[in-house]
């Protein structure tokens, strides 16, 4: 079987640019690197980017949330683009965002609000794999195809170059949704790096009482106990083959049979999955949604010491419903955008995201952990026939905390109406750039693909300025 | 001219003299390459780093002229003062550089930067020779212990017939970290192993096949007689690298091997115990012979072929999934020769549904991806860089890249329908399509914004035709003629990857100079065989499966332990996702359930995917493929089925859905066992032989009596057996 050589570029290049440094007096001038390994040098600038984040929690809001409703009003823009809604202030000075975030207003000064980001996709599929990924889809696709020749999820090349040291822990953990618009968005998976980089992905409710990590739940007539006897017998026949003393391929089973049965073992691990050890005013105040219990999970794996945990908001890019759904809101068949949102995305945003800032915080754990809320791009700034707003990925605004980021800062511009960036726009590559520099990553390290190409995580620049 | 011989003997001693002019295309160039400026994660980044952007690998010299010396950032060049030039200051840390230091003041490359600048960083004249070709010494070195080193010397050819060396500006790449190579082209090993250096000079390159060889005073060859020339390519390379072969695999290996391997099914315990029992001594050969002419055969093919073709339900539908599967399994179990059936795949026209391989194109929607699929599928080449640059490690380039697209252009399809469940959804085709040519170009060679004019791939040594290159026809000749230098080559190794889990050029769809085979002996024997048979498959796989090197043991010789790659040892590899399925699902004698299925099918025999990929609830045989890698066939690769392991897959095996409902399962065959009147040694016995091909060993069976006897019950021990047994590395791996 072959194995991964995906990551090989990080691991690999370290240990041989070591050997290389002790091999001869010319140091690295006289001697040159192997062929894949182009992020040689890149690698040994990985060491040199102090990590300010140690964790992710990525909530995507699929779908597409109005920037010109929320976090970027244009109160002077012409009646027609100028949201019903009205402004509040926050405790960020300058800052008014809707009225219908006072939660959100008194923890405003803990983010850095980007408000120039920008992209030509137009459609879910392909804006959302750039918004999960941080590169350009192929084509601006309606069902673009989820293709192995796609790039990966942010946290799986977090797992493939940085991942956790705890063998018992999953780098990489997402949940409750396999977000797909008519067909599988692309972005949510390992892709060519290979299935070991996947996401622990959890399919289940964390708002239901019974949820666990389906992994962790043994089947009713399979005791821990019994399983540990079928292991002893395992074992036994494993040791009459041999092929453990020279199949790499037997000692790879070998470890993941040894580190599944420490998961299950584990209090830890069970633990960190364990909302019920949570007390019922805190799940209270995140709110007993399924987004809401799933921020909590989020804050609860962090100090277990996963890296990477992405909460989908929806599944679907929804928009129609006022009780579920994304935030697609065009007004088509008589629904409407601004009764919806004001009934279902903005109360459930206002409860939980300001819970999830203030809860890590006084953990102590907002500065090591970088909080990322954004959706594929904006919406329309001129509101459209059905008194409701389009996609509009030329002009959209993300919202970053903690992890290093800036507190209390608004970084770009967009024009007048919030059409397009009018000072420093941010392209998703820049975003990618910026999260794996926080993260430690240097943004321009290469992975393989399946055509043995050697291509950099990202192609943009960290924003450097919204670093605190 | 005189001045370029003053240059070559400056260089040997390593000064740069004052007086010398600098050539910005055979120096400057060269510098900024062995500084590593211009890769891919530096400057030569498609968007650049910091202010600079150089041409990737130095692919456009007059691009990076015009970038050093027209920046925006005036003090990359101080004509003025040299030494203030960024140029200078930012690869020496004068000033900060991002990619820290390159050279330091002084040297070579410092003092050949400097001089260019200081006579004015001008471009070299017109009639300037080019280099033509590149000499690089050794092409192989065999490197024996305790020397642990050796020197490679490259000359530069030029167009006025000068001959340069070029050892001291060539860059060194290694495939393997097992050595390290110095600024002059010094290569020493810092563990023995192979590798191959690939040696870059401007824009030529060639392969340096090196081994370095531990010492081993007490060696001795010892090995069986060969069996026919695979074993005697295979034992003369192990033999130089002083390795013994590994001796054969029993019986009951084999026949487990043989039937994973040309069957895609476990033995039945039957069928290994008569094996096993049979004297007859030319029974493994027979047992090969037999093996050829099952269904299975063809059928465990047509998986091969619709993974490589993309044969999936989005683009072919079901019925055109249900046809091209059928088509390609019945021209396995005819024998159609690989040339022949290659040839019908990139010229059947017509319907989709009456004529099953034009399926081959309307899967492939646009002419780029007719190329690479074509090239990767038949050529072993892998077109995908020269879309947007010159292959960094290959001849091909842009134009080769347009050019061959362009044979497939003004191919296109009459959709007779199309009822696509999803509107919106521009890759769903439901319903029939004739392919046909003469339809509308839409290829447009990017650069130029022109309809590029077509042409087959310049492949070394294979003369292009003379009739029209776009014709298809034209195209298949010439693509699987036998003398055509790839295409027997690469559908030879193919079928030495199935059998044996390592291409001899690998991976397996990556053939080119700086890739060499492991062996060029053993793939010049498989591609031999493989036109003198007339391209016939069986042939093929005969000869391969008598040969000794297939039959090797997995336990290696002392020798022969760290080798991976020289078939000196089978090397165990985990079962694919079908195979272990319908093998899970054959000892438990259980059905899988597929979605869209009406008659019952072992996994092995699923024409499509979508029940697999789709997006909504799997059942769980369906999870379950996915899981160990099923390809969702898009790629048209070798190489995008996953056969590696994940935790997933563990915790799938160990407490998932799928074997434990099995286990359970009532009426499954440990129920027959139990109503059987089997004694619990016999049970134990059964099973052995029915999941691992052999008996328990006295330990094992002492084991597996004690846990029955303590057990609750009689089925719940075992149910834990067989869990064992079906966890078992030697259940999960083919060795």
């Amino acid at each position: 079987m072959r194995r991964s050589t995906a990551c090989r570029s990080f691991h690999e290049t370290s240990r041989h640019r070591r050997l290389l440094l002790k091999a001869g007096g010319m140091g690295l001038l006289g001697l040159t690197m192997p062929k894949l390994m182009q992020g040689a040098a890149a690698s040994e600038r990985v060491q040199k980017i102090a990590p300010r984040a140690k964790n992710v929690i990525f909530l995507f809001q699929f779908g597409g949330p109005s920037h010109v409703d929320m976090f970027d009003m244009k109160p002077d823009a012409p009646s027609a683009y100028r949201s019903p809604h009205g402004r509040i202030s926050t405790r960020m000075a300058g800052m008014e965002i809707n009225e219908h975030l006072p939660e959100v207003a008194q923890v405003m000064d803990e983010f850095t609000v980007i408000r120039s980001m920008h992209h030509t996709m137009k459609n879910h599929n392909s804006a959302a794999y750039y918004a999960l990924s941080g590169h350009a889809p192929p084509s601006d696709d309606q069902r673009l195809r989820d293709t192995p020749d796609l790039y990966p999820a942010y946290g799986s090349v977090v797992d493939c170059l940085a991942p956790s040291t705890d063998p018992a822990l999953p780098t990489f953990v997402s949940y409750p949704h396999t977000i797909a618009d008519g067909s599988r968005t692309p972005g949510q998976h390992a892709s060519f790096l290979g299935k070991r980089h996947d996401p622990l992905f959890i399919p289940r409710d964390p708002n239901k009482t019974n949820f666990q990590l389906p992994e962790l739940s043994l089947p009713e007539d399979l005791s821990l106990d019994r399983l540990q006897q079928r292991r002893g017998l395992q074992q036994l026949i494993d040791q009459q083959s041999q092929l453990l003393d020279h199949a790499a391929e037997a000692k790879g089973l070998n470890d993941y049979y040894a580190k599944a049965l420490s998961m299950l073992h584990s209090p830890r691990v069970r633990q960190a999955f364990d909302l019920s050890q949570e007390p019922a005013s805190l799940r209270e105040r995140y709110g007993r949604t399924t987004y809401g219990q799933g921020c909590l999970l989020a804050r609860r794996l962090v100090e277990a010491g996963v890296k990477f945990t992405t909460v989908y908001f929806s599944r679907s890019i929804g928009g129609r419903s006022k009780t579920d759904g994304g935030w697609d809101t065009h007004g088509f068949d008589n629904t409407r955008m601004f009764p919806i949102i004001e009934s279902y995305h903005l109360p459930i945003t206002d409860q939980t995201l300001p819970t999830l800032i203030t809860d890590l915080k006084m953990r102590g754990l907002l500065d090591e952990t970088l909080v990322l809320w954004m959706g594929e791009f904006g919406r329309t700034p001129k509101i459209n026939k059905n008194v409701s707003r389009d996609h509009w990925p030329q002009c959209y605004s993300v919202l970053l905390a903690g992890g290093g980021v800036k507190r209390g800062y608004i970084y770009g511009a967009s024009d007048a109406k919030g059409e397009h960036p009018a000072e420093d726009p941010v392209t998703p590559e820049d975003l990618a750039a910026t999260i794996y520099y926080l993260l430690g990553i240097d943004p321009n390290a290469m992975i393989i693909d399946t055509q043995d190409r050697p291509l950099p995580i990202s192609s943009g620049k960290p924003i450097l300025d919204i670093i605190a | 001219m005189r001045l370029l011989i003053v240059s070559t003997f400056l260089c040997l001693i390593g000064i740069v003299s004052a007086s010398e002019t600098i050539s910005f295309r055979h120096d400057v160039m060269a510098v900024l390459s062995k500084g590593g400026c211009n890769n891919g994660g530096c400057h030569g980044n498609a968007h650049g780093r910091g202010s600079l952007r150089l041409s990737l690998r130095g692919e456009f010299p007059d691009e990076d002229l015009l970038a050093l010396t027209q920046s925006n950032a005036s003090r990359l060049l101080r004509i003025d003062a040299p030494e203030k030039s960024t140029l200078l200051q930012k690869p020496t840390l004068q000033i900060g550089h991002e990619g820290e230091k390159r050279f330091e003041v002084g040297s070579l490359e410092y003092e050949t930067l400097r001089q260019w600048i200081a006579q004015g960083a001008a471009a070299d004249p017109d009639d300037a020779p080019t280099l033509t070709s590149l000499e690089v010494t050794p092409a192989t070195c065999v490197v024996e212990a305790p020397t642990d080193h050796f020197q490679i010397h490259v000359s530069a050819l030029f167009s006025d017939g000068t001959r340069r060396n070029v050892s001291r500006w060539a860059v060194y790449e290694p495939s393997e970290l097992n050595v390290s190579i110095d600024a002059h082209g010094r290569v020493e090993a810092l563990r023995p192993g192979e590798t191959t250096i690939t040696v870059r000079y401007l824009h030529l390159q060639a392969p340096v096949q090196a081994a370095f060889i531990p010492a081993r005073a007490d060696f001795a060859w010892i090995a069986p007689a060969p069996v026919n020339a695979i074993d005697r390519a295979v034992f003369a390379k192990l033999k130089r690298l002083r390795m013994n072969p590994s001796p054969r695999c029993d019986d009951a290996t084999f026949i487990r091997r043989v039937s994973l391997d040309l069957l895609g099914l476990l033995p039945t315990a039957v069928e290994a115990r008569a094996f096993v029992a049979d004297p007859h001594p030319h029974k493994r050969a027979a047992l090969v012979e037999s093996m050829l002419a099952r269904p299975a055969f063809a059928t465990r093919w047509a998986l091969k072929w619709s993974d490589l073709l993309r044969n999936e339900e989005k683009a072919l539908d079901e019925k055109g999934v249900r046809v091209f599967h059928e088509w390609i399994r019945s021209a396995m179990a005819a024998n159609e020769p690989l040339d022949a059936f290659a040839r019908d795949l990139v010229t059947t026209l017509g319907s989709t549904y009456e004529a099953p391989p034009a399926n081959y194109y309307r899967a492939l929607r646009d002419p780029t991806l007719r190329a690479e699929a074509t090239a990767q599928l038949f050529l072993g080449t892998r077109l995908q860089c020269a879309r947007c640059h010159r292959h960094p490690y290959e001849r091909w380039t842009q134009d080769d890249y347009y050019q061959f697209a362009a044979v497939f252009d003004g191919l296109g399809y009459e959709i007779l329908e199309n009822e696509r469940r999803d509107r919106l959804d521009k890759n769903q085709f439901i319903g029939e399509q004739i392919v046909k040519v003469g339809m509308e170009r839409e290829l447009k060679d990017p650069r130029t914004g022109e309809p590029p004019a077509a042409a087959l791939l310049p492949i070394p040594g294979m003369p292009l035709p003379e009739s029209d290159p776009a014709a298809l026809d034209t195209l298949a000749t010439w693509m699987t003629a036998p003398e055509n230098p790839l295409f027997a080559k690469v559908q030879a190794n193919r079928v030495w990857f199935q059998l044996m889990g390592r291409g001899v050029v690998d991976p397996v769809d990556d053939f080119r100079s700086t890739n060499p085979p492991i062996n060029p002996d053993l793939l010049k024997v498989l591609e031999r065989e493989l036109i003198v048979s007339g391209f016939n498959l069986r042939h093929l796989i005969r000869l391969i499966t008598a040969s000794h090197t297939y039959q090797a043991s997995a336990h290696p010789t002392a020798s022969n332990a760290q080798d991976e790659r020289n078939f000196s040892h089978t090397i165990a590899r985990r079962l694919d996702a079908e195979v272990l399925l319908d093998a899970i699902h054959q000892v438990l004698g259980t059905q899988p359930t597929f979605s869209d299925v009406d008659s019952p099918l072992r996994a092995g025999e699923l024409p499509g995917v979508e029940s697999i990929h789709r997006n909504r609830k799997p059942k769980p045989d369906e999870h379950f493929l996915k899981l160990f890698g099923r390809p969702a066939r898009q790629l048209n690769s070798d190489l995008e089925r996953s056969n590696g392991t994940s935790l997933a897959q563990v915790f799938e095996m160990m407490s998932g859905r799928t074997l434990h409902r099995l286990l359970s399962q009532e009426g499954n065959a440990l129920t027959t066992m139990l109503a059987s009147e089997l004694s619990p040694e016999d049970m134990i016995t059964a099973l052995y032989w029915s999941t691992l091909t052999r008996a328990p060993s006295p330990r094992e069976c002492e084991a597996a009596l004690a846990h029955l006897q303590a057990a609750p019950n009689q089925r719940s021990g075992l149910e834990d057996l067989t869990w064992a047994l079906l966890n078992a590395h030697a259940f999960l791996l083919r060795n």
